[in-house]
């Protein structure tokens, strides 16, 4: 069988994407799948020079056939910058050049050259400036490529006891906001999609989602806040009739505890910094940012530029091995 | 039976009273494990408060009996050097308790308890309250209306200044600036002014506990601290100003930071306390660095009332492997802040 493609974006030219690309082909550690980075190959080649790294480019065309994946080489598929970039140093000129390196990718895994594409981090406020005005992140970018009405967000990492997976029922929204966002449409949506997506991409028969409630104590039956009454448990309880394992709504601080963790596939928070913080403490190892419902796999590291790394090769490419290793188990469930 | 070691200058320990809570529970487990307790007999005296045979029903499933002196309802507590004393209201129809279930019984008798404990705090004749967890549903039994520790303090008390609930871990402690409301309610109600009082009693209560010089992280309310205004506005209309203003006034108080990542950073720059804006902001984050071994503390009373943050703990009762961890730490803490309260004649 032949190995998955997984085509990685190497993102914003002065920031740390494309030592991660680096990073990551001077030890592929065993990943199942072939890697090939798209960006400007003599921008990767100086910045292996810059950071004393002996790691071979082997520029190839779309549709050729990729090599085997060997650790200090990386298969190329050559975007060219409009500028000459420095590490740290962001130039709106070249913001063409990363959205063209998406487009590649996209296009590559719409015409089934790519089974998935993972995406090193990009610079809104760059592309903004770069004459993009309308360009509000990499998930909206491909929201809209994709012509697909609406994408879920879900972050997962890798946990002793079992995999720990959270989607975000809203994301970058002002707090006042959140409420009025969730809608029994919207919901109803996001639950189909996140519920899909883990039997067809991650192989569970009936995943099991825990659900948060919005308010503190879910609501303690309306007494704070009646959203869990009016729109949550009622979405809840239409798709459990067409057979879906949802638990919930669940109060948020009691439902992230390794005791309710432990029996779920994955949770579904309402609101960014609900979801988020879990993540983020100890015991959990790296993320990765997953977007389903996009008819495509597409994962992406969970940080950003980080301008002030750039260039010193220190950057933790945890976050970039872990989208990799999410993107090759996703793909290996539809070969 | 391990009796207390003798203390030295009894009379100089803060005087604690120990109200029991929900008898269906694991309350008078842990407050026979309390009276039992080297540590705590060595840094306060206790004056527990509550029924005598629910008590001992306690100390037979912690596998103690440990001393008490015990008096009546009516006596005074004068005089009471042989701490751990007993206060006991015989007020408990034991017939009327299941081990494990809410009963109206249950939290009439946890209420009286309370009630007793608060009145002689405000009398003066001991330092601070603790109590031992209540059933929030028997509490609504016995109180139609019941809304929370603190509303039930200030009513038996008669007390309309500001009081707020703390979180507190050995690491770090949480105050927040709105509580029990609905999420779409909290932009709506932060206001420079409601934070600054935050920030200012959280202030004065690390100072109590002991901390002279209390650093606080703020946490934002938007995603990313709002990241420069593209997730909303409150970060730069009314949190920084309002920690502009607490800094003016001398505290030592930083953020706003993002809200995911707030706590860490806190326990990783050695920051007292966070301060974040709604309820589960700050309990997601406490819950997961293990908080149910932490200590629930009502600041801003008169006198300090600390309690152990879990529950009553239904599903272990009766089998005599309560943790006593949190309860302690719930004595010590009390007992901290009336010793400094004593010092500064408050």
């Amino acid at each position: 069988m032949a190995l998955p493609v997984l085509v990685l974006t190497t993102g914003e030219p002065a920031g740390v994407g494309p030592e991660l690309a680096l990073a990551v082909a001077r030890d592929w550690q065993q990943l199942a799948a072939t890697v090939v980075a798209v960006g400007d190959p003599d921008l990767l080649a100086e910045r292996a020079r810059l950071l004393g790294w002996l790691v071979e480019l082997d520029v190839v065309d779309l549709g050729t056939r990729l090599p085997v994946p060997t650790d200090g080489r990386l298969p190329v598929w050559p975007v060219s910058l409009a500028k000459p970039s420095m590490p740290g140093r962001l130039d709106p000129a070249n913001a063409g050049y990363v959205l063209e390196t998406l487009d590649v990718a996209i296009e590559a895994c719409r015409r089934g050259t790519a089974d998935a594409m993972v995406t090193a981090p990009l610079h809104k406020g760059a592309i903004i400036e770069g004459g993009h005005p309308g360009f509000t992140g990499h998930t909206e970018y491909l929201r809209d490529a994709c012509g697909v009405e609406g994408v879920v967000m879900m972050l997962a990492t890798e946990r002793t006891s079992k995999p720990l997976r959270v989607a975000l029922a809203t994301t970058h929204l002002p707090l006042s906001r959140v409420a009025e966002a969730i809608t029994g449409a919207g919901l109803t949506r996001v639950i189909r999609v996140l519920a899909t997506e883990l039997n067809q991409r991650f192989g569970i028969a009936s995943p099991r989602i825990l659900v948060c409630g919005l308010n503190p104590h879910a609501g303690e039956d309306g007494h704070l806040g009646r959203e869990e009454l009016e729109v949550i448990t009622p979405v809840l309880d239409r798709l459990r009739n067409e057979g879906l394992d949802l638990v919930g709504p669940l109060p948020a601080d009691t439902l992230f505890t390794p005791r309710h963790l432990d029996q779920a596939d994955a949770v579904l928070a309402m609101y960014h910094d609900q979801g988020l913080p879990v993540l983020k403490y100890a015991g959990f190892g790296q993320a990765a940012n997953i977007t389903l419902g996009l008819g495509m796999v597409r994962t992406s590291v969970d940080h950003g530029t980080a301008l002030d790394f750039a260039g010193t090769g220190l950057a933790d490419v945890g976050s970039l091995r872990v989208a990799l290793q999410v993107a090759r188990q996703m793909t290996a469930r539809a070969h | 039976m391990t009796p207390s070691p003798p203390r030295k200058d009894a009379s100089e320990l803060p005087v604690i009273a120990l109200a029991m809570g929900d008898p269906a529970g694991i309350s008078p487990e842990l407050t026979a494990k309390l009276a039992a307790d080297d540590t705590v007999n060595r840094a306060v005296r206790l004056v527990i408060i509550g029924d005598r045979r629910i008590f001992d029903e306690g100390a037979r499933i912690a596998g103690l009996s440990p001393q008490l002196h015990v008096v009546d309802g009516r006596s005074p507590l004068e005089g009471l050097a042989t701490a751990p004393a007993f206060l006991d209201l015989a007020n408990l129809a034991l017939e009327a308790v299941d081990q494990g279930q809410a009963t109206p019984a249950g939290g009439e008798f946890a209420s009286a308890n309370f009630r007793r404990a608060l009145a002689l705090a405000n009398e003066g004749q001991v330092d601070a309250v603790c109590f031992t967890p209540f059933n929030k549903k028997a509490m609504r039994y016995a109180n139609p209306g019941y809304d929370d520790e603190i509303r039930f303090v200030a009513d038996a008390i008669g007390f309309d200044g500001k009081a707020r609930e703390f979180n507190i871990l050995e690491s770090v402690w949480n105050a927040r600036v709105t509580s029990h409301i609905p999420l779409k309610d909290v932009a709506a109600a932060l206001s420079p002014e409601s934070i600054v009082d935050e920030l200012t009693l959280t202030h004065r209560c690390l100072q109590q506990a002991g901390h002279d010089r209390p650093r606080i992280a703020v946490a934002g309310l938007n995603p990313h601290a709002g990241d420069g205004g593209s997730f909303g506005m409150e970060e730069i209309d009314i949190i920084e100003p309002a920690i502009r203003r607490a800094r003016e006034q001398g505290m030592d108080v930083e953020g706003p930071f993002p809200a995911d990542t707030v706590f860490l950073r806190a326990v990783k720059e050695g920051f007292h306390a966070v301060l974040t804006m709604y309820h589960d902001q700050g309990q997601i984050a406490m819950k997961m660095m293990g908080f149910d071994s932490g200590v629930t503390m009502l600041g801003g009373l008169p006198f300090p009332v600390c309690t152990p943050a879990h529950g009553t703990a239904y599903d272990i009762v009766g089998r005599g492997i309560a943790d006593l961890g949190a309860s302690r730490q719930a004595l010590l803490l009390a007992s901290r802040m009336a010793g400094q309260a004593r010092r500064a004649g408050v």
